[in-house]
């Protein structure tokens, strides 16, 4: 790649007349970043977290290595958000938007290559060189606007690629959290089938001896079957849950067999109370400023398609004739598009149109937020609540009834078979107290992504990343 | 059991009942003052100081109501009142009674007494009184709706009526009387016989009880007043054993025991060591050419029994309900059978889940009796009762008859174990055994077996195993 010092010489050696316009425009070029100081800073603020964009050998020796150091211990869940930012490789290739966006910024920056025309003409004897420099006169004109729209669309990709990025972060939570829960779960799930185990082994001995009848036993044979059943589907669910988290952090071969610990995080002992929650995804959410962007960024686009609906069929060259006969002509050639059948209206109806279309979707996202950071503070309030309800309240409860069913059974008032279907009912109250603690979990990580994004990230991106605007810009020149 | 604290004087046990919680204190003031007992103890006979002499009853774990002369009119006082009995040592219930105790106290009047009952309603909701078994004018019948209005909460009604024949009687409500019955409300009646009678004999003791059944879950308190035919305490006089006092007579005393039969289902009741003739019914007393001896009588639903016998051999006899289930406390019906199967390594896995598990049942029901073990709250454990040699492994219906020689007239007090003369209790053989020759196809000519199943059954059983793990 040339460097913006040659470009700019060359432009100054060829036409001196442009020079103004230039200074106009300014010099676009690379930044030293590349545009990844502010992803680094929101990951460092937001999450607390560092991001290291492998695009050295260096880089990527240091996520290597940090990666692995985290993986050597059981993960919190901090560790797991952490190593998917560092080693999740789809965040990576959305890093790389970021350079193919500066890149592009940088291009539109550059002036247009000059044209050079050179011709040869026979008379007779006289031979006429017909030379002639031309340049695109509209574009040059526009390269300021032309500039600003790619600077926007710059920062519409940083704003891509954070928002890419906290999504993950919060995938890679949820993700941690059905893991770990998950396993939990096939840990209690076992022990449902011990019990039923032990019911049918019984059941078994007790058709053996003549105190059971068939229909007797095999009732307690089919509730050991069913355990089994649940037993298959748990760790199933362990799995594909486990497997999802290792997607997201990108691990692979030996890595894959990272530890997570044995119980879920407790319960808060307070939820966080929110007053101004709407107010503050307003101000925070990624796709809500994004949205604004892209409705400034079609403003622009509607005002540049105005300015240039004549201007661009203008064409400005020096032309310079020599003949062998005459002395050499020299002088300015202008030549002019004649806007005989298109005056560029129906470029700016549709540049309206979708300008307006913008603002509406601007609105949108506005309501859509308030109403979506609503939701998720509600589903996270509910789920502390459950989640506090089953701990304080049903498995307490449950433990008593067990209690007391030991009592009834010291008592010959209820049968070992009883006793153990009570175990087995105190279990699975055990298990969707775990089932409830992970909601909450799940809940509160998709309450801090509604506070900056669209909760669940394709959406957010998509309404991003689809803006009308950017490919209509860039689709006049 | 009696103590001698009860022999010295009743006025610590029985109280005037000043709290006439809804009843206004005019009205009572005519009233005899009701009399109200809280201790759960068999009283002392009463003997009467004034009215016309008879040799009265010892009610088991009851009493009787003391009544007032009022001019020739023996006057008593029944207050329907919500109570809390205890059924056994540690175990209550809510019922409902009269005069502070369910069953309600005996009453004990003589043949030819007019006699007046005031009745006052302390129940949430309506009754009667109906004399069961009673000659008296219909209007005094006590059917609630057809002989008389019910007495509603508050309201004191009086019954008068002339005790016309000797026997045994008892009263219960005939208003909502499912469920008043199904909470407690009885009592007992004897009209004693006003000079001597050929069919009545003196006898020395004369014990009453009723016979009743509840439906209270282990834990609980108030018995389920729907429950018509499984209950789970069988007692005499809402009492279970070992909550049953005994009945303490002397050697060759002649010794009269009373039974009235309130449950739903009848009580084939039996006495050890002693044949007894049933000497009167609801009837009155039976004509001495229909009475025989037996060991076991039957008491049906309704019914009164009286039965005699000479208390002629000492020692320490069970007396009781010869239902087996009525010998048992509260329990689980549906338990399974546990008899010979094997626990072993299955009971590691239980325990991982209850900790508290403990094998029971394996061989047999003993260990119920053999190992105390925590128990819901406010239950009995289904069988139980220290004797002296070791767990009398019962409940419910059952108790025990005391003869000794050296009991004194007149004292009810529990004269301790029966002190055995050397070589008359069972002792275990240490010689050696025979083994027995056994037939192996029985009934071979007399009915040879037809449509055998078309393969043999085999049926394996689990002797007692020395080397066993228990
Ligand atoms: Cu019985």
């Amino acid at each position: 790649m040339t460097t913006p010092r040659h470009a700019c010489a060359a432009a100054a050696r060829g036409l001196p007349l442009v020079l103004a316009s230039l200074a106009l425009a300014g010099c676009a070029s690379f930044s030293p970043d590349g545009g990844f100081d502010t992803v680094e800073q929101v990951a460092q603020e937001r999450l607390g977290k560092d991001v290291v964009w492998a695009r050295t050998a260096e880089n990527q020796n240091r996520i290597d290595t940090r990666v692995a150091e985290l993986l050597t211990r059981p993960l919190t869940v901090d560790d797991a958000v952490q190593v998917a930012l560092l080693n999740n490789k789809g965040l990576q290739a959305r890093f790389f938007e970021l350079g193919i966006g500066e890149a592009e910024l940088v291009q539109a920056s550059r002036l247009p290559n000059p044209g050079i025309s050179f011709g040869r003409l026979k008379r007779g004897d006289e031979i006429e060189l017909e030379r002639g420099y031309h340049l695109n006169l509209a574009r040059l004109l526009a390269m300021p606007l032309v500039r600003q729209v790619e600077e926007r669309r710059f920062a519409q990709t940083r704003g891509v690629v954070t928002l890419q990025l906290l999504s993950l972060a919060s995938e890679a939570r949820k993700a941690y959290f059905n893991a770990v829960a998950a396993e939990e779960t096939v840990r209690y799930r076992r022990q449902v089938q011990q019990a039923a185990e032990a019911g049918a082994e019984l059941a078994r001995r007790m058709a053996e001896v003549g105190n059971f009848n068939k229909l007797q036993r095999l009732r307690e044979q089919g509730f050991y079957a069913d355990a089994t059943l649940g037993m298959a589907r748990a760790e199933h669910a362990a799995l594909a849950s486990r497997e999802r988290l290792t997607r997201l952090m990108g691990l692979w071969g030996p890595q894959t067999r990272f530890q997570l610990p044995e119980r879920l995080p407790d319960l808060p002992e307070a939820p966080t109370d929110q007053p101004e929650i709407e107010r503050a995804a307003l101000a925070q959410r990624l796709d809500v400023q994004g949205a604004k962007l892209a409705a400034e960024q079609t403003a622009k686009s509607l005002g540049l398609t105005r300015t240039t609906r004549f201007v661009n069929v203008l064409e400005l060259g020096r032309a310079h004739n020599s003949s062998n006969e005459a002395p050499t002509q020299t002088g300015w050639e202008l030549g002019l598009e004649l806007p005989l059948f298109d005056w560029g209206g129906a470029r700016v109806a549709r540049a309206e149109a979708v300008y307006m279309q913008a603002l509406s979707r601007a609105a949108e996202t506005a309501v859509n937020a308030r109403s979506e950071v609503r939701e998720a503070y509600g589903a996270y309030r509910s789920a502390w609540d459950i989640a506090r309800h089953h701990r304080d309240e049903l498995v307490p409860l449950r433990q008593r009834i067990a209690e007391e069913n030991v009592l009834r059974y010291n008592g010959m008032l209820i049968g070992v078979f009883e006793l153990l279907a009570a175990a087995r009912s105190q279990i699975a109250g055990v298990n969707a107290c775990i089932e409830s603690l992970r909601d909450f979990w799940l809940a509160q990580a998709d309450l801090e992504m509604a506070l900056i994004g669209k909760p669940g990230l394709s959406g957010a991106a998509l309404a991003l990343g689809s803006s009308p605007a950017a490919g209509d810009v860039g689709a006049d020149h | 059991m009696v103590s001698r604290r009860n022999f010295l004087g009743r006025a610590g046990a029985v109280t005037a009942a000043v709290s006439a919680a809804a009843v206004s204190k005019v009205a009572m003031a005519a009233l005899p003052e009701p009399v109200t007992q809280h201790s759960p103890d068999t009283m002392p006979p009463l003997v009467p100081e004034r009215g016309r002499p008879y040799n009265p009853v010892v009610t088991l774990n009851g009493w009787t109501l003391p009544w007032r002369m009022n001019n020739g009119v023996k006057e008593f006082h029944l207050v329907a009142e919500p109570v809390v009995r205890e059924m056994a040592p540690g175990f209550k219930a809510h019922l409902w009674g009269y005069n502070g105790q369910s069953p309600g106290p005996t009453i004990e009047v003589v043949e030819g007494d007019r006699v007046r009952v005031f009745v006052t309603n302390k129940l949430p909701e309506h009754t009667t009184v109906h004399w069961h078994g009673q000659r008296l004018p219909n209007g005094m019948d006590g059917v609630g709706g057809l002989t008389q209005p019910a007495i509603q909460p508050g309201k004191t009604f009086v019954y008068e009526f002339v005790a016309r024949r000797p026997g045994t009687f008892m009263y219960h409500p005939h208003a909502d009387e499912m469920v008043q019955m199904a909470m407690g409300m009885m009592g007992f009646w004897i009209t004693h016989p006003k000079q001597k009678h050929p069919l009545i004999d003196e006898v020395d003791r004369d014990f009453v009880f009723l016979l009743n059944a509840y439906d209270i879950d282990p834990g609980a308190y108030t018995p389920k007043v729907m429950t018509m035919l499984d209950f789970n305490l069988w007692s005499w006089n809402s009492r279970v054993f070992p909550g049953i006092d005994t009945l303490n007579v002397r050697k060759n005393d002649k010794v009269r025991i009373r039974i009235g039969n309130l449950t739903m289902t009848n009580h084939p009741i039996h006495l050890h060591g002693h044949e007894f003739a049933v000497t009167g019914t609801d009837g009155g007393p039976t004509p001495k050419g229909t009475r025989w001896l037996e060991v076991t009588t039957d008491v049906a639903v309704g019914q009164m029994r009286q039965i005699e016998f000479r208390a002629d051999e000492e020692g320490d006899w069970a007396f009781h309900c010869h239902k087996s289930h009525h010998t048992m406390n509260a329990m689980g019906h549906g338990v399974p059978t546990m008899i010979g199967v094997d626990h072993r390594e299955v009971v590691s896995k239980i325990t991982q889940l209850v900790p508290d598990y403990m094998v029971m049942g394996e061989r047999g029901m003993a260990d119920m009796a053999e190992m105390p073990m925590p128990l819901p709250d406010n239950t009995v454990p289904m069988m139980s009762g220290a004797g002296p040699f070791g767990s009398v492994e019962m409940g419910g219906m059952f108790t025990v008859l005391k003869v000794r020689r050296d009991q004194k007239p007149g004292d009810y007090g529990d004269p301790g174990w029966f002190d055995h003369p050397a070589g008359t209790v069972a002792y275990e053989w240490t010689g050696a055994l025979a083994t027995p020759a056994r037939d192996r196809d029985p009934g071979r000519s007399a009915m040879p077996a037809r449509n055998r199943p078309a393969r043999e059954i085999e049926v394996q059983v689990r002797k007692p195993d020395r080397h066993g793990p228990h």
